[in-house]
């Protein structure tokens, strides 16, 4: 018992050392698994980066506690991605020092969804546009996001200077080669139409000229029969060939697919990470199965 | 703006353009009173509303009906905001939140 006393106050030095240092270290909030990607890229070991969304809920309509809010507030960078992204950050107090949206700088090129049309009160009929949000699927885009949370991590000294600035090079040179093998792989199928169970790659099929239509399923779980009559139809419209899954459904889904003539992908749109792949595996991934479509 | 994929598609839905959305919550503090106020996004006061207050664990404390002004005056001391509140708004066709942390109920008493 004598020879473990050593041991075991040492264990609890280094316990006690590290508990300090985690709770020095800055803390940078993303919105979204892609910014957490890019930032931890960015900022390396120098903070920690939290995407404090559970896995099973949707990141653009998840609703925070107060403890989530009281922890986010307590940050020192929070990360949005902007483009109506992430509907929790208009219902809370947030430090406008602290806050960097993402995608300011793409502003321009933000693709407009759909206009809808309805009416509430005594306001009258009246119509609502929508934005895409998830930007970070063009490559080109994820790059002005990156830069934009590089410069808010060197304008609060988060990091060094020179050190987030090559951190920015070697990301940026990461993405522009995603981009252009995704330009090669993804050439010969200009004439492919692509059908997604929701609408998340709006700005991936404007960079790489795709043709995809949209449905409004919910991920992971099988299509209820309602969902496939949508489907035939929407089929038969675009002569699509191939189903985009939003995440990887139940058994026996592919199979329904294949019925209406459908070959099936699974592309995450990386709002929540895909477990033990980065963004650039997932997203590399992808390219290589949609190539192999086009070589059939 | 790229409005090439504008109605592209017969399903296609924005997430952004979701009911709940169109129903705009606010909630301010001082060391009194919160202040909620609702509102739709054309900029007419809600009139009729069930507004709920939760606490930190999410449990119901209390639902009061809105002004016909859209506002609601809530005496702090009549409602346990140690773990901060939720403030839930709801017409019955739209609905809404706000976060208010105990940090915002400090911060807006000491100034």
């Amino acid at each position: 018992m004598h020879a473990l006393k050593p041991f075991l106050a040492v264990c609890f030095a280094l316990v006690a050392s590290s508990a300090v240092i985690a709770q020095d270290r800055p803390r940078v909030v993303a919105v979204n698994y892609a910014l957490q990607y890019f930032a931890e890229r960015l900022v390396g070991d120098d903070a920690d980066v939290v995407f404090p969304v559970p896995a099973d809920q949707d990141p653009s309509f998840w609703r925070p506690s107060i403890a989530d809010i009281s922890m986010i507030q307590s940050s020192d960078l929070i990360l949005l991605n902007g483009a109506g992204f992430a509907t929790w950050v208009d219902r809370v107090s947030l430090p406008r020092s602290k806050l960097v949206n993402t995608s300011a700088a793409i502003e321009d090129q933000f693709i407009v969804t759909q206009s809808i049309t309805h009416s509430h009160g005594d306001g009258g009929e009246h119509s609502h546009e929508g934005l895409a949000s998830y930007v970070w699927l063009d490559p080109a885009l994820a790059i002005a996001q990156a830069e934009e949370i590089a410069a808010a991590i060197t304008a609060r000294n988060l990091a060094s200077t020179d050190e987030v600035e090559t951190r920015l090079e070697m990301l940026r040179t990461d993405l522009e080669d995603l981009d252009a093998d995704a330009r090669s792989a993804l050439a010969d199928l200009q004439n492919v139409t692509f059908i997604a169970t929701h609408p998340r790659y709006e700005y991936f099929a404007n960079r790489y000229g795709l043709s995809v239509r949209s449905l409004e399923w919910e991920a992971g779980i099988m299509p209820t029969e309602a969902d496939l009559t949508q489907l035939r139809a929407l089929a038969e419209e675009t002569q699509a060939q191939v189903l985009i899954w939003e995440a990887m459904p139940p058994a026996g889904a592919f199979e329904v697919a294949a019925a209406v003539g459908l070959q099936s992908i699974v592309f995450s749109p990386l709002a929540h990470g895909a477990e033990g792949q980065t963004f650039l595996d997932t997203y590399a991934d992808v390219i290589s199965a949609m190539a192999e479509i086009g070589t059939q | 703006m790229i409005r090439s994929f504008a109605l592209a598609s017969l399903f296609a839905a924005a997430p952004i353009a979701a009911a709940a959305h169109q129903l705009t919550v606010f909630a301010s503090v001082d060391c009194e009173v919160v202040l909620v106020e609702a509102k739709f996004s054309n900029g007419n006061a809600v009139q009729q509303a069930d507004v709920r207050i939760l606490d930190g664990q999410n449990t119901l404390l209390t639902t009061l009906p809105i002004g016909q002004d859209g506002t609601l005056s809530i005496p702090l001391d009549s409602v346990d905001h140690s773990e901060g509140l939720v403030i839930e708004v709801d017409t019955g066709s739209h609905h809404n939140y706000w976060i208010v942390t105990p940090d915002d109920i400090a911060r807006n008493c000491q100034s």
